[in-house]
């Protein structure tokens, strides 16, 4: 780590002269391995689950591939933990530093990153002692059935949802508050919400933060680096993945519109949601090559609306069908239902799925959806 | 000490996934092009959490192929469907679950020796000492070795070079440790114990679905069991309908079951594996439903006939799943097999059936296996009068 101090302190006087301030950054140089692992699970000493073995392997092959591979890892957290490559080269570590402070600031100052949960590290790594302990008590298969459950639920998540009665139509708050569950099943659930509201917020600004940090590594770097340096590192920056550059030319856009000053502020205010409504416009979609795509007769729309449209759905609801929780009309009544009754739902994941939701609610569980009700009880699903 | 929670993740995925194959392995093994590219591809997609899904095809955000958007999947030319907008935990489209052939074997083997309750074998080993009384046949050069076995002629030819170039006298002035050549056995002879399995398949058109699923199985347990006692056996393999074919091993997995059956082609082309083979023991081991076409039942019978005279065993398994009564060709092996010693006959009707077939087959094998293990020599005749 020590031949990078000169240049650490060099970035952090050119990142405090644009107006950035962060929480301090602990850097750590770190094997393939583990930024595979970490990049998998999410959080390092995080409880280990089947789950991200699968992610774990992917990532572990793309490691081979040097464009795609992951350079760095950054985790919100207080202080920063941001983990280098030991594999980079100096001059791809310098870029990932760069790129580190982008998002050390984007935690520190956006209004919606000020309120995460800073300490999620730790917590982590309490949820996976914990839950060791309960595997020693109730059983190993058993603890593993309810964590594939609770994962499975807990996509029903909102980091961004206050309001308690719109927060009860989402399925994980209303089990964790009405479920007849065990205090030990209780404990995990509210654990495996915990962490995935933490990611919640890492989503719903994905695009905002990537952008962010790509946009302060490039106007550090162009201090920073010789004109030689300059275009070695671009076929680096050239060739991120599309998130980035998304991000990259909305806050390009925004400095053209109100100066550096505006992107500042841009920063302090905005998740990718009302980022890609008040920014993007077609010239931005026609400069990316972006299209909504429809496999079904081939077609490509190109209006900037049709894009908004789709990216904003992705961002709300992740892709995913949104299933909200009826009022009960009986306590023991756990009714969902498919607020978009035109689109189908794949009937082949639904019986597990309400499997795992019965698993926690331990009474019948209904679905309408597709035109029908579907009910999940001890003796499997049934349909009418 | 590190703990590597990702690798002990993956570990959990892999035996989920390989419980779940298992599951499916019957109608995994009947796929027609089983093996593609050296790869077993299936229709199972990797574990997933069971979250719901929208069930048709939707329209989804893409990017001109100019741009830098990751690809995964089958997209057409020029549309990358844009991923990872989500970035952080949220993981990408369904991915098909692919194997290595040689891992599906090995899986499939596991699944079938649980299922017929067989004993799991040990490898033997390729390296290690070898009990034989014969002599070693001292046929390489090696510079190290026993004293007793210097090969005096290149030893002295080494040392006049070696003289010639670092003092430049043309004079033997031996120094054993630099120029010592030694007489050795020849490595490769040690490992010698080769037989050579001539695998022969019936792809007429009525070998599919249970058919074939029951062939794959029985091969593979054959593979087991030939394998962990004759590792360095030689493998050829032949389909057949009209006309009949050699394959690669991986070929052979991957055929289009269609045409007629003359089962004469399928003997012919086995007979021609044993050209240049012929030190070795030699099996043939033919799968078929026995319904050879009209007009190649006498051929057959004499390429059978000929087969027996040059293979030291010919098995044969009349491929039956749905249990119907042995007929046409089938039922003339079946009679030939009481009284030739090196013909057998097996009547595959499900796996318990497999299962007598093997047991009765190994005890064969094994019974000339005993003496050959422990010589260089062609020692087949020993079981075969």
């Amino acid at each position: 780590m020590r031949e990078y101090e000169a240049v650490i302190a060099r970035v952090e006087e050119l990142a405090r002269q644009l107006g950035l301030r962060w929480d301090p950054v602990v850097f750590r140089m770190s094997e393939v391995e583990e930024i595979a692992e970490v990049a998998s699970m999410g959080l390092p000493n995080r409880f280990v689950h089947w789950y991200w073995g699968g992610a774990y392997k992917e990532i572990r092959l793309q490691q081979d591939k040097s464009l795609l591979s992951i350079l760095e890892l950054v985790l919100n957290a207080r202080p920063a933990y941001a983990f280098l490559r030991r594999s980079n080269t100096y001059l791809q570590n310098v870029l990932v530093i760069a790129h580190v402070y982008g998002h050390a600031d984007f935690f520190a100052n956006n209004h919606w990153f000020r309120k995460s949960n800073k300490n999620m590290l730790n917590e982590a790594e309490r949820h996976a002692r914990v839950f060791r302990a309960y595997e020693a008590s109730y059983g190993r298969a058993t603890v593993d059935s309810l964590l594939d459950s609770c994962l499975t639920v807990a996509t029903t998540v909102n980091a961004f949802e206050r309001d308690p009665a719109r927060r009860r139509k989402r399925l994980v708050y209303f089990l964790e508050e009405h479920a007849p569950l065990e205090p030990y099943e209780r404990e995990v659930l509210q654990a495996v919400r915990e962490e995935a509201e933490y990611f919640d917020l890492i989503q719903r600004t994905h695009i905002t933060n990537e952008g962010w940090a790509t946009f302060v590594e490039t106007a550090l770097l162009r201090e920073l680096l010789s004109a030689r340096e300059w275009a070695q590192v671009c076929v680096h920056l050239c060739a991120r993945p599309t998130p980035y550059t998304l991000g990259y030319a909305l806050f390009g856009a925004i400095r053209r519109q109100r100066g550096f000053e505006g992107a500042l502020a841009a920063r302090r205010y905005y998740e990718d949601v009302r980022l890609i409504d008040e920014t993007l416009t077609q010239e931005l979609v026609d400069r990316l090559d972006l299209f909504v795509y429809d496999p079904r007769d081939r077609s490509r729309n190109t209006q900037v609306d049709a894009v908004k449209e789709m990216l904003i759905e992705q961002k709300l609801y992740r892709g995913e069908p949104r299933v909200e929780v009826e009022d009960p009309d009986h306590p023991r009544d756990l009714v969902l239902v498919h607020v978009e009754e035109g689109r189908k739902l794949d009937p082949r994941r639904i019986a597990l799925y309400l499997k795992a939701v019965h698993a926690l609610w331990k009474h019948p569980v209904r679905l309408r959806a597709n035109g029908k009700l579907y009910t999940y009880d001890r003796r499997g699903l049934s349909t009418a | 000490m590190r703990i590597h929670r990702g690798r002990i993740a993956q570990h959990k995925h892999d035996e989920l996934l390989r419980a779940y194959l298992k599951q499916n392995l019957h109608e995994l093994i009947q796929q027609k092009e089983l093996v593609v590219d050296g790869k077993v591809k299936t229709q199972l997609t990797t574990l997933d959490l069971p979250t719901l899904r929208y069930g048709d095809e939707e329209a989804y955000l893409a990017q001109g192929s100019g741009g830098a958007g990751r690809s995964f999947g089958a997209g057409e030319e020029g549309v990358q469907p844009v991923g990872g907008l989500l970035g952080g935990d949220h993981h990408g489209p369904e991915v098909r679950v692919e194997l290595d052939f040689d891992e599906f074997v090995r899986l499939a083997q596991e699944v079938l020796l649980e299922e017929l309750e067989l004993p799991a074998l040990q490898r033997m080993p390729r390296g290690g000492e070898v009990e034989t009384e014969d002599l070693p046949e001292l046929d390489d050069l090696d510079r190290m070795g026993l004293a007793a076995d210097l090969n005096l002629e290149e030893t002295l030819l080494s040392s006049l070079l070696r003289n010639v170039r670092e003092r430049g006298v043309l004079d033997y002035e031996v120094d054993v440790r630099q120029d010592g050549w030694y007489f050795v056995e020849d490595p490769s002879s040690v490992r010698n114990h080769r037989s050579l399995e001539v695998y022969v398949l019936d792809i007429s058109g009525s070998m599919r679905g249970d058919y074939l699923a029951l062939v794959r199985k029985t091969i593979f347990l054959l593979w087991y069991a030939l394998e962990r006692r004759y590792p360095t056996n030689l493998r050829r393999y032949v389909v057949f309908q009209d006309v009949a074919e050699e394959k690669s091993r991986e070929e052979f997995f991957s055929v289009e079951s269609s045409g007629g059956t003359h089962i004469s082609a399928g003997f012919e082309k086995a007979m021609e594996m044993l050209q240049g083979v012929s030190e070795y023991d030699t099996y043939l081991f033919l799968f078929t439903d026995g319904e050879t076409s009209s007009g190649d039942f006498e051929l057959a019978k004499r390429k059978y006939e000929e087969a027996l005279d040059r293979f030291d065993l010919v098995c044969y398994g009349h491929v039956n799943p749905g249990s119907r009564g042995v007929g046409g060709f089938s039922e003339y092996v079946q009679e030939v097999a009481r009284r030739r010693p090196n013909a057998t006959f097996a009547n595959l009707v499900d796996m318990a059936s497999v299962r007598e077939a093997l047991r009765d087959l190994l005890a064969r094998v094994d019974g000339g296996g005993k003496v050959r293990c422990g010589s260089t020599r062609r020692s087949s005749r020993g079981w075969r009068n």
